[in-house]
């Protein structure tokens, strides 16, 4: 059948195409912006130090090292074992510090508490502390991510 | 002189704009005192202007340097103390005066119909603002400034889908560092200056182009208002209140500069007693009160739901006040008053 004139006019077909290959050439800048504006930062596999660093800590004592960017906290049990967390509170991201008289890790943003274990006990922190594992090899004291 | 001045009618073709001002009419009645609100805004943005270049002349924005070159300005440069506390002062006087505009045009209803648009962009402005506040809170790099940039960036983690991505973006990676200062300051000194001055060009254009908002009554009954001529009776008046906010803003920035705190470290427990600005006060103090789980749900997403849903609110008043003469425009106003009260409870509260 042929049609007396065209449903479509050229003036709109071409400002599709046009409009079209605009669009497609946008979001085909899009991608690579998105990705370039946020820059690779890994966490560490794991972290090294040395051993002689933490050897004389009492029991129920914290000591700090870095976790990547962030603050790692060693502790020592009663039993003499390390233990280590990550230093940030589970809330919204501030660095936590061990309260040695009362045993507990306290966030001072906005009021957030800890128990030694890390566990979440008081103020708005929704989980506990991110724990990490920690062993000895020789005179090196090696963290590790859990799991 | 007469010749130059039809040489230059010739290329620009300004005249129509001169004519406008001429006779552009200011409305006289009790609430005329908030016009003034608007003008004096672009005075305190025009100090900011300044004063933030000349901070920008020494101002090094990266992790060695960040603090120790605020200090540089504080204690070295000629008057840096000054041209800091005034930069300090004004964006306090400026956003104090944006929440007074916002406010003013909400409770007389300035944005009913034809003004949504203006509204619109008035709080994309406010918007920018607190953003302007929020990303030039970090650049001192000090011990509070890292805790609530901490804090503040965490927030959109609590989102569904893009949280992470968003905090990412905010913080140049994981964490705060000092790629984050470097990102601070690259979107306070460029990205939201240009978007501020897009908008704020909207925005005058549209406040122009509808004319002086008169207050509801004198519409609802029609009533032509006693009007005073913008130029040159207004304006004058205009300058006089600079004039006057300006001996005050001096008079502030000398007395009461501000100092600098200790060097930002990353690996530090975060310091007692941090607060942010006093205008994020009220969803500092909110974020503080809210338990981790609400009937099993994430409490902090939920927070942040709550917010948005009222910044939400604030945002489309014009569309959800959309009969400002009848009873649903009185519950509204009611309400607009209840959620200031709430915003000024809760900053005097997180004082306490």
């Amino acid at each position: 059948m042929k049609l007396p004139a065209s449903l479509y006019s050229r003036r709109a077909f071409l400002n599709g195409l046009i409009g079209g290959w605009l669009a497609a050439l946008g979001s085909a800048f899009i991608s690579p912006l998105l990705k370039y504006i946020v820059p690779p930062t890994p966490e560490p596999d794991q972290v090294t130090v040395p051993f002689a660093d933490y050897k004389d800590m009492a029991p129920h004592t914290v000591k700090g090292f870095a976790w990547g960017n962030k603050p790692g906290l060693l502790q020592r049990t009663e039993a003499g074992e390390y233990v280590a967390f990550v230093g940030v509170c589970t809330h919204l991201d501030c660095n936590v510090s061990f309260v040695a008289e009362q045993r507990r890790f306290y966030c001072a943003c906005h009021e957030g508490w800890y128990d030694e274990n890390g566990l979440n006990v008081a103020g708005p922190p929704p989980s506990p502390l991110r724990r990490l594992s920690v062993s000895v090899e020789g005179d090196t004291l090696i963290v590790k991510r859990q799991g | 002189m007469k010749a130059l001045g039809a040489w230059i009618e010739d290329r620009l073709g300004l005249g129509p704009v001169a004519a406008f001002l001429a006779k552009k009419e200011v409305p006289c009645h009790r609430h005329t005192i908030l016009y003034y609100t608007g003008s004096s805004i672009l005075l305190f943005l025009g100090i900011q202007i300044v004063t933030g270049v000349l901070l920008a002349l020494y101002y090094q924005p990266t992790l060695a340097e960040a603090n120790a070159s605020v200090v540089r300005i504080m204690t070295e440069m000629p008057l840096g103390w000054l041209v800091r506390s005034v930069h300090s002062w004004s964006a306090t006087f400026m956003i104090a005066l944006v929440f007074a505009h916002l406010l003013g045009i909400a409770f007389t209803k300035a944005y009913r119909k034809p003004r949504e648009a203006t509204w619109l962009t008035g709080v994309l402005l406010l918007g920018s603002s607190l953003a302007f506040g929020f990303t030039g809170y970090l650049l001192p790099w000090d011990e509070l400034s890292l805790a609530a940039t901490k804090v503040g960036t965490n927030l959109p983690k609590a989102l569904p889908v893009i949280g992470t991505w968003l905090t990412q973006v905010m913080r140049a990676g994981d964490d705060v560092t000092g790629d984050t200062i470097t990102r601070f300051f690259i979107v306070h000194v460029s990205v939201l200056p240009l978007a501020l001055l897009a908008i704020l060009g909207v925005h005058i254009f549209l406040v122009q182009r509808h004319g002086m908002s008169a207050p509801l009554e004198a519409e609802r009954d029609k009533i032509k208002l006693p009007w005073l001529p913008f130029w040159p009776n207004f304006l004058l008046r205009e300058a006089g209140v600079w004039f006057v906010l300006l001996g005050v803003l001096l008079t502030v920035a000398v007395f009461l500069a501000p100092g600098v705190g200790p060097q930002a470290d990353l690996m530090a427990p975060a310091p007692e007693g941090i607060k942010p600005e006093w205008y994020f006060l009220f969803m500092f103090q909110t974020l503080k009160l809210f338990p981790a789980r609400i009937l099993g749900l994430n409490g902090e997403l939920i927070a942040m739901l709550v917010m948005m849903a009222g910044m939400a609110a604030v945002l489309f008043l014009p569309f959800i006040d959309d009969r400002p003469f009848e009873r649903k425009g009185k519950v509204i106003t009611g309400l607009a008053w209840a959620g200031l009260a709430y915003a000024i409870g809760m900053s005097i509260w997180s004082l306490m």
